[in-house]
């Protein structure tokens, strides 16, 4: 009596169980179907957009950003996650194992645009296209349908203090490698740090300071095909004999240990007045304001060479952009949120003033005081046209983390310029497709 | 339990009235010794499967494919993959050699540590339970976490002490080159695990008849005798079992690994198990990878297998 009295319970606990899974299963379905069905008008139920995004500068502003969407769109939720650049590709990943992919997501374009091209929907109706800067659209586009939302323009290359270089005495700035340490040498006159390193990061040797040489070379897409053909080598080419040297430059006048300052430890570095250049982009504006309301920095061009011309244009713009997931049940309402980013008011103060990012719409315009200083020498390294458009995400997936390790093991004196560019070299014939 | 004696004393004439029969029969069906089992062992064995056995054949047939983990269809390679792992990549090999040297020197230091605090804390201490609990703390804490912890100590802690007390050992760049990287996956993974390995070892030891111990006293042995004549032979059965569970620990390392050198200085301490996850969601080389986890699957169970049979070989029957 006892023992089939158990067993009875504990199946009747199973089967609850088994029925609470059931049924939560089915309702997500049924919220799917809802939303499909009524479009992106106020649905019934309560819908979930999850915005999945890699620009942790701007999380604060998105969580107050998202409480103003949810006011006027009631029945929308939104949720929001932020997650350093460089673990976002793989936690995405695992994401899509998991089955829990965001429903808006970032793509880097080109070549990470066709690894991801299952999962996007065609954007190219939507009523912003229009108003969309045709440079920050070129990298989502395929087949003359565009699949991204580019939700701002980005520029890198060594971010400086302005200050400091008043200080130390150097009007013009430096644009040869020369004149590089030449300025070094003034600041450390001065007793400040010229370099704050951190090459703990891969993505700021891999991405910010690599692609500073790739797009420098003349013809880049030239080149890239001829180093998959085989034709042409990194050792071959003028452009990368200046990596080496811009590396001595940095570690001979950078902060002590370089190889552990991380990303956020270098932040700080820089916002506290422990160095006075640091390879960065305007992204970096609304951490460091953060830490040192006070700062006035500015974007200068990598200098690559000894030729200044050569080095004049060498700002490098790259769009984030945000891309919708094609198989969500609430991608209406999320293309909807998209859209209201970017045409109404609210989302328009948003994007321009508050992320402090540089807006990649004709209709809003970035007023100088909101994207900050190191934005607004983007701005006008842009609209002189003297900008290059990034090149990072054309080349082989995970290239990044191979060069940079093979840059770590340079700057720890480890391999010689030349194998450093061998080593280029292998890892490139390694991943290409 | 009635039920059945009140069944046994029944007359097997009334015994046979149909209703009573089907009942029973359920009844029978039920507490049967299969449906007992398939009832405790059922959700286990469902579960096992799912989580481990079912992905593990799509591994089998994945490392055969040159999916990048992404689209849609996988493109069927053969066994391409594992000649490009063995032909053409050295970093798998670095990696390979990098592990086994790690899992060397981290195995022998975790069980010499754990065993030696084992030993110290079952002598009769006044604190010892509180020391115990102390050395096992760090491992109630979760690698991810350690690793974080100890960047933070050996990165701006360790420098911080330098500067008051000017000891070279704190000044070093730890982190910073390929040896203090090393001895500082080391230090926390001993930090870590010898804690664990120390209550195992307590429990070999408690198990140590006293008398035998008594007997050689008597016999006039000295404390070192008795542990290497009397201790150590005694409690090999808790060595294989320590040095197993120390061995596929360090071996498969990942957590710590990720969190606290993530493989630098460019790329010297890369476990076999970083290397894997890098090559299939950071190269976005998904087949390749878990070739790669195939070979390492392997592996590990071949030198486990290995150090059982060798260990397993010096235990001592009472």
């Amino acid at each position: 009596m006892k023992r089939s009295f158990i067993i009875s319970c504990v199946l009747v606990l199973m089967c609850c169980l088994l029925a609470a899974c059931g049924a939560n299963s089915n309702s997500g379905a049924n919220t799917g179907n809802d939303a499909a069905g009524t479009g992106g008008s106020n649905a019934q139920k309560e819908v979930t957009i999850k915005l999945y995004q890699q620009k942790v500068e701007i999380a604060e502003q998105l969580k107050v950003l998202k409480a103003e969407y949810e006011k006027t769109h009631p029945g929308v939720k939104i949720e929001i996650e932020s997650v350093l650049s460089s673990q976002y590709g793989t936690k995405l990943k695992a994401k899509l194992a998991a089955n829990e992919m965001p429903d808006i997501f970032n793509n880097g374009g080109y070549s990470d645009m066709d690894v991801w091209a299952d999962h996007l929907e065609d954007l190219t109706d939507q009523p912003w296209v229009s108003d969309a800067v045709d440079s920050a659209k070129a990298p989502m586009m395929k087949d003359g349908k565009l699949y991204g939302f580019p939700l701002s323009l980005e520029g890198s290359g060594l971010v400086y203090n302005k200050d400091m270089f008043a200080k130390a005495g150097i009007t013009e700035l430096p644009k040869t490698l020369s004149e590089l340490e030449e300025a070094s040498k003034k600041l450390k006159a001065q007793g400040y740090t010229p370099f704050v390193n951190d090459y703990a990061s891969v993505w700021d040797l891999g991405i910010t300071i690599f692609d500073s040489f790739m797009a420098k070379v003349p013809d880049t897409d030239k080149f890239i095909a001829d180093l998959n053909s085989g034709a042409a080598t990194f050792a071959g080419n003028d452009v990368f004999k200046g990596l080496p040297k811009y590396l001595d430059i940095a570690m001979k006048n950078g902060n002590p240990n370089p190889l552990t300052t991380d990303y956020n430890t270098s932040m700080t570095m820089f916002a506290t007045g422990q160095g006075a250049m640091i390879p960065a982009g305007n992204w970096i504006q609304p951490l460091v304001d953060k830490i040192n309301p006070n700062i006035q920095a500015g974007l200068m061009p990598m200098p690559v060479s000894d030729d200044a011309d050569f080095n004049k244009n060498a700002v490098f713009t790259s769009p984030t952009v945000w891309v919708v997931n094609k198989n969500s049940p609430v991608k209406e309402q999320a293309k909807e949120f998209l859209n209201w980013l970017v045409t109404s008011d609210i989302g328009k103060q948003y994007v321009a003033k508050e992320f402090k990012l540089v807006p990649a719409f004709k209709s809003i315009k970035a007023d100088p005081a909101d994207v900050g200083s190191i934005g607004a020498d983007l701005t006008k390294f842009s609209e002189e046209g003297n900008s290059l458009p990034m090149q990072a995400s054309k080349m082989p997936e995970g290239l990044y983390t191979e060069i940079a390790q093979s840059m770590q093991k340079y700057v720890a004196g480890k391999s010689t310029p030349d194998q450093m560019l061998a080593e280029f070299q292998a890892s490139w014939n390694k991943l290409k497709k | 339990m009635g039920n059945n004696r009140a069944s046994i004393n029944m007359h097997p004439v009334l015994e046979r009235s149909s209703k009573l029969e089907r009942g029973s029969s359920v009844k029978r069906w039920i507490t049967s010794q299969w449906m007992q089992q398939a009832f405790f062992v059922g959700p286990a064995i469902l579960f096992y499967s799912i989580v481990i056995a079912i992905p593990f054949f799509f591994g089998i047939y994945y490392s055969m494919t040159s999916w990048d983990g992404v689209s849609g269809n996988a493109v069927w390679v053969g066994l391409n993959n594992f000649s490009t792992i063995f032909l053409k990549d050295p970093e798998f090999g670095q990696s390979f050699w990098f592990t086994t040297r790690f899992t060397l020197t981290a195995v022998i230091l975790n069980n010499v540590i754990g065993f030696a605090l084992a030993y110290l804390l079952s002598l009769p201490l006044k604190s010892r339970s509180a020391i115990r609990t102390i050395f096992f703390l760090p491992n109630v804490l979760g690698g991810l976490v350690l690793g974080f912890i100890w960047q933070f100590i050996l990165v701006q802690g360790f420098p911080g002490i330098g500067k008051l007390t000017h000891l070279s050992f704190f000044t070093l760049p730890w982190l910073g080159t390929e040896a203090t990287a090393y001895w500082a996956l080391i230090i926390v993974s001993v930090w870590q695990g010898a804690g664990y390995l120390m209550v195992i070892y307590i429990a070999g030891l408690a198990n140590v008849p006293k008398d035998l111990i008594e007997a050689s006293v008597i016999d006039g042995a000295g404390k070192w005798q008795i542990l290497k004549n009397i201790i150590i032979p005694l409690i090999m059965p808790t060595v294989t079992v320590c040095l197993f569970i120390s061995i596929s620990w360090t071996f498969k390392m990942f957590d710590l690994n990720y969190s606290l050198t993530s493989g630098g200085p460019y790329g010297s301490t890369e476990s076999v198990a970083m290397n894997i996850y890098n090559e299939a969601f950071g190269n976005n080389r998904y087949g390749l990878g878990t070739a790669k986890a195939l070979i390492f699957f392997v592996a590990v169970t071949f030198i486990t297998l290995i150090q059982v049979k060798l260990t397993k070989s010096r235990e001592v029957e009472m």
